[in-house]
């Protein structure tokens, strides 16, 4: 696909970093000095970044961030040995040291002929009628007001509201020696209201939050506006009565949606090509292998429109795919950077990705979600005892050798016979990936993209990211809960 | 040098200390021109090397050389703050420009302020966290300590399965200053120098235990050997095989000194000021309770020598003081810095936890866990989070199970759970191994009688 077909967004042309005096000419002559010293491949990758956040607290719009973030990174690899520099000054000048700083690595000499670069764009998930640029702040502060004033309208025992209103948009531009340059605007928008309750003596917190690659149009959705509202104040006000369940390895029913954490962390990072390559994670060699029930089958997606995790070309120039890392039980691939790429002899998944210039990418989820299953959400729940049905979560992590992975369950209930019973807050989960996929007994037909703002958090990166999942029944976990 | 002496267009060159102080200057007084009351501006500059190494060779190099700039402005009691690396002469006069626009449209808040000049500190204190020989560090050298690094991790092949280990240099400088519209101007300037390594090794059941080991000093003499931490990471290494969940029950813990950090995490949520003022903070009105047992002191110390987290002065620039989070098991402050101490009508603190130091017992941790019949020694965290509002935790686990000071079961898959307030008055003893290479200075703790779940 080429530039002709795709529109760019206003003012976001091929020719976005000439505005910086990045002309064609230097960055020929960049990434002559990247590969001057006999390199297998560079890349350099330019990011204009800007952002704003506004905050209501105390009944008062009182406070407001905005960010700019310009400069770019070089990327020198010889095999899988990598070399970066990155700054940001982007005179031709500053970025031949940077080139030459990045190309340490490489031991010999070479001389590149240069290549014409020719724009390219792989697809358009998420249009803009008007860059976040463009809207003042006049134009949030009535939107963050009305959610302020629609939560304390719900329920007399909410105390405090905190509102937040934070969008971004990211141009960014990859140019590779063999010619790629590609550039991408890149919008997201997350708003967040957070509530405090009383009630008696108890005092709780709570919050919900949305996020998606868009624009002002987002919060026209009087649905989403009202969700993230009563969302807010109904998570809130559940914790006020919510206990804890027993502690030790129980049922699990995951309900469908936000518990798609399960699949990051316990099967996602798991799969991130880097790790494979390097034999560390305890999913390495098991390509073709049955590590599932055969209703599993997990993707993970960089093409969902306007979703967190979209990307229309991923931070090595390379175009976003839907890519299946589960087929009904069997692990059928992983995600891939260029070098995972070539270690493996595959093609690229278009999952290089990074937090902004100042970092060299690798692999890393962008929607990780498990296709529905059979199952009707309530069959699943009936089937269960004595277990517990998880709500919404907070964080998790996962050892990537050991396989022991964890999230932070913010709000569920206890299951006894079959029905939902207690409600229940604030507990740890553990597990081991490969047994947690294992022990995945029933897969509900819900299949829900969760719409919050995850971030993912590797090596020091951070990346958004979403995730979802069909309401599911996993037999055994370990609860953080309160006796036996 | 004064503002005039910027060049008027393209990147200032900020290649030293009054550099900085000019273009802070400069954007003090252009915010100030267009139209802000007050102004409060940080400009940094800094530098970075990285390098690991896996299978005899460099795996990674990256060098970083950065600038930014950041500005707080208040208008007409409208408060914003702002933040750029592009500092271009041409982009910061518009987004300096913005800022203010912006601001304009905010509602007003009183409360916010920037102190007065007369309660800032200044530059004065020796903290001593510049290490003078960092600019003689070459290439050369950082190659041969990753080099080093790797060696000892390899001299070690053989005392069990190694799948891999990857090896890890770095160091850094920063350099900034602080100039507010009021008169207040100080420097800031720290070095940094890091080395470790991770260690993958293979279980009987075809699980990969990973292990690591890092270290990082403002000095680099401080720096333990290569051979050291090589040491201590096979070591971990070999105690996570075989690892898996035991009986859920309740248990004496042996909070490992390097993991103390997570479980103080769990007091000081609670103590910032934002919890407090947004009405989630458990110790709300308990400034002076006992919630701890008087053997318990907790100290804030941004004053340590050569500390992580040592600073001349905070956020808010308030002069550095060393003070006590609990004392005697009383808690003894919050974090609070100027504009939230305002909104609660009490006297400004800090605004965050800096160094934090807990004086050591007299005991071994080997002596502590021979008097015991079983106790877990928990050295990692996995996942877990805790409530400010009410106070409750639940983290996962690893760690070791021990019966009369024997290691018994490598312990994985276990969550802990409980309240602060019934795990604060748990708190037994400090043993005397106190961990100086993070800002969480503390020996390792015993508490008595708590939640594990697992079997």
């Amino acid at each position: 696909m080429t530039s002709g077909k795709i529109d760019a967004p206003i003012g976001i042309g091929d020719d976005y970093f000439e505005r910086f005096g990045v002309s064609h000419e230097a960055l020929a002559k960049v990434l002559s000095a990247a590969m001057a010293r006999g390199a297998d491949d560079c890349d350099l990758f330019f990011e204009h970044a800007s952002s704003t956040a506004v905050v209501l607290s105390d009944g008062i719009v009182n406070r407001a961030f905005t960010g700019v973030d310009l400069g770019m990174g070089i990327r020198v690899v010889v095999g899988d040995q990598v070399g970066y520099a990155y700054t940001e000054d982007l005179d031709v000048g500053a970025m031949i040291d940077a080139a030459k700083i990045a190309a340490e690595i490489a031991q010999g000499t070479r001389s590149i002929a240069p290549v014409a670069l020719t724009p390219r764009r792989y697809a358009d998930r998420y249009p803009v009628g008007r860059r976040w640029e463009a809207v003042g702040i006049e134009e949030r502060i009535p939107l963050i007001r009305g959610w302020e004033s629609a939560a304390f309208a719900r329920d007399p025992r909410i105390e405090k509201v905190q509102v937040s209103l934070s969008d971004s948009e990211r141009v960014l531009q990859v140019v590779r020696p063999d010619g790629r340059l590609c550039v991408d605007y890149q919008p997201m928008t997350t708003a967040f209201v957070a509530c405090t309750a009383i009630d008696g003596d108890v005092r709780e917190s709570g919050a919900y939050n949305v996020s998606s690659r868009s624009d002002m149009t987002f919060y026209q959705d009087a649905d989403r506006c009202e969700r993230l509202v009563n969302k807010a104040v109904d998570r809130t006000l559940f914790l006020l009565t919510a206990g804890k369940p027993p502690a030790g390895e129980l049922p699990v029913v995951m309900a469908a949606g936000a518990s798609g954490i399960l699949l990051h962390e316990a099967i996602g990072h798991g799969l991130e090509a880097d790790f494979n390559r390097k034999r560390v994670s305890i999913y390495a060699d098991r390509i073709g292998q049955q590590v599932a029930p055969d209703t599993v089958t997990i993707v993970d997606d960089g093409t969902l429109d306007h979703a967190r995790g979209a990307i229309n070309v991923d931070d090595e120039g390379n175009a976003a795919e839907n890519t299946t890392l589960i087929q009904n039980g069997v692990l059928t691939g992983y995600l891939h950077d260029e070098i995972s790429a070539r270690h493996f002899g595959v093609p690229s998944t278009g999952s290089g990705r990074r937090e902004s210039f100042r970092h060299a990418p690798m692999p890393r989820m962008r929607a990780t979600y498990m296709l529905a299953g059979p199952h009707e959400p309530e069959e699943i729940i009936r089937s269960v005892k004595k277990g517990i049905y998880c709500e919404t979560f907070a964080n998790g992590q996962v050892q990537i050798g050991a396989g022991d992975f964890a999230f932070y369950m913010r709000q569920g209930y206890l299951i006894e016979d079959g029905k939902l019973t207690q409600p229940i807050k604030d507990v740890n989960i553990i597990g081991n990936g490969p047994a947690a996929l294992e022990q995945i007994e029933m897969v509900g037909n819900d299949l829900k993209l969760d719409e919050g703002g995850w971030t993912c958090g590797k090596e020091g990166q951070s990346v958004p990211v979403s995730q979802g999942q069909p309401t599911i029944l996993v037999s055994n976990l370990t609860v953080g809960g309160i006796g036996a | 040098m004064t503002a005039t002496e910027l060049a008027t267009e393209g990147r200032p060159v900020l290649d030293s200390r009054e550099a900085l102080y000019a273009l802070a200057r400069w954007a003090v007084k252009s915010a100030c021109d267009a139209g802000a009351d007050e102004a409060a501006v940080s400009v940094s500059r800094g530098g970075s090397y990285e390098l690991s190494r896996r299978d005899q060779r460099v795996e990674k190099a990256a060098a970083s050389r950065s600038m930014g700039l950041s500005l707080e402005v208040l208008v007409d009691d409208r408060f914003s703050s702002h933040s750029t690396s592009d500092l271009r002469l041409e982009a910061l006069k518009v987004f300096i420009r913005r800022a203010i626009d912006a601001t304009r449209l905010l509602e007003k808040d009183r409360d916010r302020r920037l102190p007065e000049r007369s309660a800032c500190g200044s530059s004065e204190l020796a903290l001593d966290l510049h290490d003078r020989t960092y600019a003689k560090v070459t290439s050369e050298d950082r190659r041969a300590w990753a080099e080093q690094m790797e060696s000892a991790m390899l001299a070690h092949e053989g005392r069990a399965a190694m799948r891999s280990t990857t090896a890890q240099w770095w160091d850094g400088w920063s350099d900034s200053v602080i100039v507010y519209s009021n008169g207040f101007e100080a420097e800031r300037e720290g070095t940094f120098f890091g080395m470790g390594a991770e260690l993958t090794l293979e279980d009987k059941d075809g699980r990969l235990p990973e292990a690591m080991g890092f270290y990082s000093t403002r000095h680099f003499e401080d720096l333990p050997s290569a051979e050291q931490i090589a040491e201590e990471a096979w070591t971990k290494g070999e105690e996570r095989l075989g690892s898996g969940p035991t009986e859920s029950g309740r248990y004496p813990l042996l909070l490992d000194r390097r993991a103390a950090g997570r479980v103080l995490g769990v007091l000081l949520g609670p103590m910032g000021g934002a919890s407090l003022h947004q009405g989630r903070s458990c110790l709300q009105d308990k400034i002076g309770e006992q919630i701890g047992p008087e053997t318990l002191s907790i100290y804030d110390d941004p004053t340590l020598v050569r500390g992580s987290r040592s600073r001349h002065f905070d956020g808010d620039g308030f002069p550095s003081i060393r003070r006590a989070v609990m004392e005697n098991g009383r808690l003894s402050m919050y974090f609070l810095g100027q504009y939230h101490a305002r909104k609660l009508e009490m006297e400004p603190t800090t605004a965050g936890a800096s160094n934090l130091f807990i004086a050591q017992g007299d005991r071994s941790v080997g002596a502590i866990l021979g008097s015991l019949p079983r106790c877990i020694r928990v050295d990692s965290f996995l996942g877990g989070n805790s409530n400010s509002a009410n106070g409750d935790f639940s983290f996962g686990i690893r760690g070791m199970l021990f019966e009369n000071g024997e290691p018994v079961q490598p312990v994985s898959e276990m969550n802990i759970s409980g309240n602060l307030f019934t795990l604060l008055p748990r708190f037994a003893e400090a043993a005397n191994d106190t961990w100086r290479y993070s800002s969480v200075v503390s020996p390792s703790l015993l508490f008595d009688d708590i939640q594990f779940s697992g079997l």
